[in-house]
């Protein structure tokens, strides 16, 4: 999937669409613990947290991750989302919490909304 | 060729904590290094980084890149680790609540980086700071610390005398076609072949020319060689020779086995250890018990042995090592970008000595017995070491609390590099408390310990059970001399090379002859 498609799934928000020469969308994962985090994304996955800050987008550039989508409508900071655009980084933003916003995408998933 | 780099990390700048890593990974990217490593090489990076950031005031990433691997050490001097065993553990954090916002402080971070890197140690002093250094392999099949030995084997010396294979405690050796053949994955690295073999078909790594040390050239000997010299001879003129060879900085293994005892006896404390503790002083013992007594690796205390903590903790630029047997050879083999090292063989370094040595009025005193604290039980000699490790296992020592267990006899004293014998020069060197000036540590070790298959017969269960089987009826049918004329140590052990393809029951001389009774 592109990040672009994400945006079709209800309550998320693309705010800044990264660059479309990265890998496509392949896993999705969820989380607020840096070194989780750190464990299992990659440049095919889309990042959930709810983590919003400088630390975060360190995260994005180290380990090249396409895409993060921000949760409880959260808006981003405009520094932070020129930081991600600066590493070709998708900003989406869900309006729901974390649970839900995983819920949301997999059944957009199902439904064919977004294909991988 | 190796290409350096050192990074400044400022403690508590949460903005631009990771800038280190980033200037890691655009080197990594330029060399052309693989990205699933350049990913393992960040998340390790970026968790050691951060450490820094987030509990030192400053501190410097050290990296360098070869062909072969990325070696990064992280230096700061924050309050440090009093407990690193329990920093280790997941879910242990004392991070700030500034962190904790952050999404740091779940205690991950130091498991993160070992799981990240190939090869990773941690020195923490409380109050001065921490290192952590790690090592990432950039092609899959480096081969593991453990697969390595040292033993040098030079078989048209080999005059069959068979005492080689009387003296192996892991039944590791062979006489096939007129010289030894050792099975590296039972061999322990101990010195007990070499010190019974007078021919020189076994021996340590042959010595090369002394090598010209730099300015910053940092030495370290075991004690022993500065009681090499009789008595006629103060150890301080051999410390000056060894200046006058350029060598003005000596450290002595010595200030290890001291940090590790130290740190033994404070782990000993809590009750809830295997006993008795099995003190890593000497890495050939460490290997025999996780070929040969498997079941107590869980005693062995979590600590990196003394040669082991020198080769992690020490960051000069220039290292020059004196290792006096095959287990520290061994230690030494994996190789480091950050420290260029340097291993000078006992013989180069005895005969640059003597050769300028001169009598000196003797040092004052009496020879001095070793001093071991109560509590702690030494024991040297290979048959000692095996004996009591059997004992142990039988369930009948664990009153003792902590046991310091020698390859060699009187400790590393006793190893065969040395001509004196090693009761005399032990006394010498007790002679003297030498007082060290610099403070050394123990270091903790950082992946558990894991049995080595070595004697295993085969990967498959049932099919050892039904080897084993096998490996009985041989055994039977040999006379049970246990002469070693086939080249085996034991009739047993012809018996599995039998079933194991490594020999031919012809070997045996005696086949059919009388059978001697068992016992």
């Amino acid at each position: 999937m592109d990040t672009k498609a994400l945006a079709n799934v209800k309550g998320i928000r693309l705010v800044s669409p990264g660059r479309t020469e990265h890998a496509p969308i392949c896993h999705v994962y969820a989380s607020d613990c840096m070194s989780d985090i750190l464990n299992h994304v990659d440049d095919s996955t889309l990042l959930i947290t709810n983590l919003s800050n400088s630390a975060l987008v360190r995260v994005v550039e180290l380990m090249d991750v396409p895409g993060i989508c921000l949760l409880n409508g959260v808006e981003p900071e405009d520094e932070m989302v020129s930081a991600a655009a600066r590493q070709g980084a998708a900003v989406l933003v869900s309006s729901g919490g974390m649970f839900e916003t995983c819920g949301r995408l997999y059944q957009a998933y199902h439904e064919g909304i977004i294909a991988t | 060729m190796i290409n350096n780099a050192v990074y400044t990390i400022a403690g508590g700048d949460y903005e631009r904590g990771g800038s280190a890593s980033k200037s890691l990974k655009d080197m990594l990217k330029k060399l052309g290094v693989e990205s699933a490593t350049v990913r393992r090489t960040m998340v390790a990076a970026y968790e050691a980084e951060m450490n820094v950031v987030i509990h030192a005031e400053q501190g410097s990433m050290h990296v360098a890149v070869d062909p072969s691997q990325v070696d990064v050490a992280v230096l700061d001097n924050g309050p440090g680790i009093c407990d690193v065993e329990l920093a280790m553990k997941e879910g242990f954090s004392t991070a700030p609540a500034k962190a904790r916002e952050l999404g740091f402080g779940a205690g991950l971070g130091l498991p993160n980086i070992k799981r990240n890197s190939d090869r990773f140690s941690i020195q923490s002093t409380p109050n001065q700071g921490t290192q952590i250094r790690f090592t990432i392999y950039l092609n899959a099949q480096q081969t593991r610390e453990t697969a390595l030995n040292s033993v040098r084997i030079s078989r048209e010396r080999c005059r069959e005398c068979l005492l080689c294979l009387r003296a192996c405690p892991t039944a590791a050796l062979r006489i096939r076609d007129g010289g030894p053949h050792l099975l590296r994955h039972l061999c322990i690295d101990c010195t007990s072949c070499i010190a019974v073999c007078d021919a020189g078909a076994l021996a340590m790594p042959s010595a090369e020319p002394l090598p010209t040390p730099a300015d910053d050239s940092v030495l370290v000997i075991p004690g022993s060689l500065l009681s090499q010299f009789g008595d006629r001879v103060q150890t301080d003129h051999i410390l000056e020779i060894l200046a006058k060879l350029g060598f003005g900085q000596v450290r002595f293994l010595e200030e290890w086995d001291y940090a590790l005892r130290a740190a033994v006896v404070l782990y000993s404390r809590e009750a809830s250890r295997p006993r008795p503790i099995l003190s890593p002083v000497c890495p050939a013992v460490v290997n025999l018990i996780q070929v040969r007594f498997p079941s107590l690796l869980a005693n062995v205390a979590p600590f990196l042995t003394p040669l082991e903590a020198v080769r992690e903790e020490l960051t000069a630029p220039h290292l020059c090592i004196v290792p006096i047997c095959p287990s520290h050879h061994t230690a030494l083999l994996p190789k480091c970008l950050l420290t260029h090292r340097e291993v000078i063989q006992a013989k180069t370094m005895l005969d640059a000595i003597t050769a300028q040595v001169s009598d000196s009025p003797p040092s004052d005193g009496p020879y001095g017995p070793a001093q071991v604290p109560r509590g702690v039980l030494q024991v040297s000699g290979m048959q000692h070491v095996v004996k009591v490790l059997e004992e142990v296992e039988n369930g009948r020592m664990d009153y003792e609390t902590i046991l310091e267990l020698y390859a060699c006899e009187q400790t590393c004293f006793g190893s065969p590099v040395w001509k004196e014998d090693a009761f005399v020069t032990r006394a010498r060197w007790h002679k003297e408390a030498r007082v060290f000036t610099h403070r050394a540590s123990a270091l903790h070790r950082a992946g558990a310990l894991s049995p080595r298959p070595g004697l295993r017969l085969d990967s498959d269960m049932a099919r050892a059970i039904e080897k084993l089987g096998q490996i009985d009826e041989i055994t039977h049918e040999l006379p049970g001399r246990d002469c070693g004329v086939c080249g085996a140590p034991t009739c047993a052990a012809l018996a599995e090379d039998v079933v194991l393809g490594r020999a031919d029951i012809t070997a045996c001389a005696f086949r059919g002859s009388k059978k001697i009774p068992n016992g």
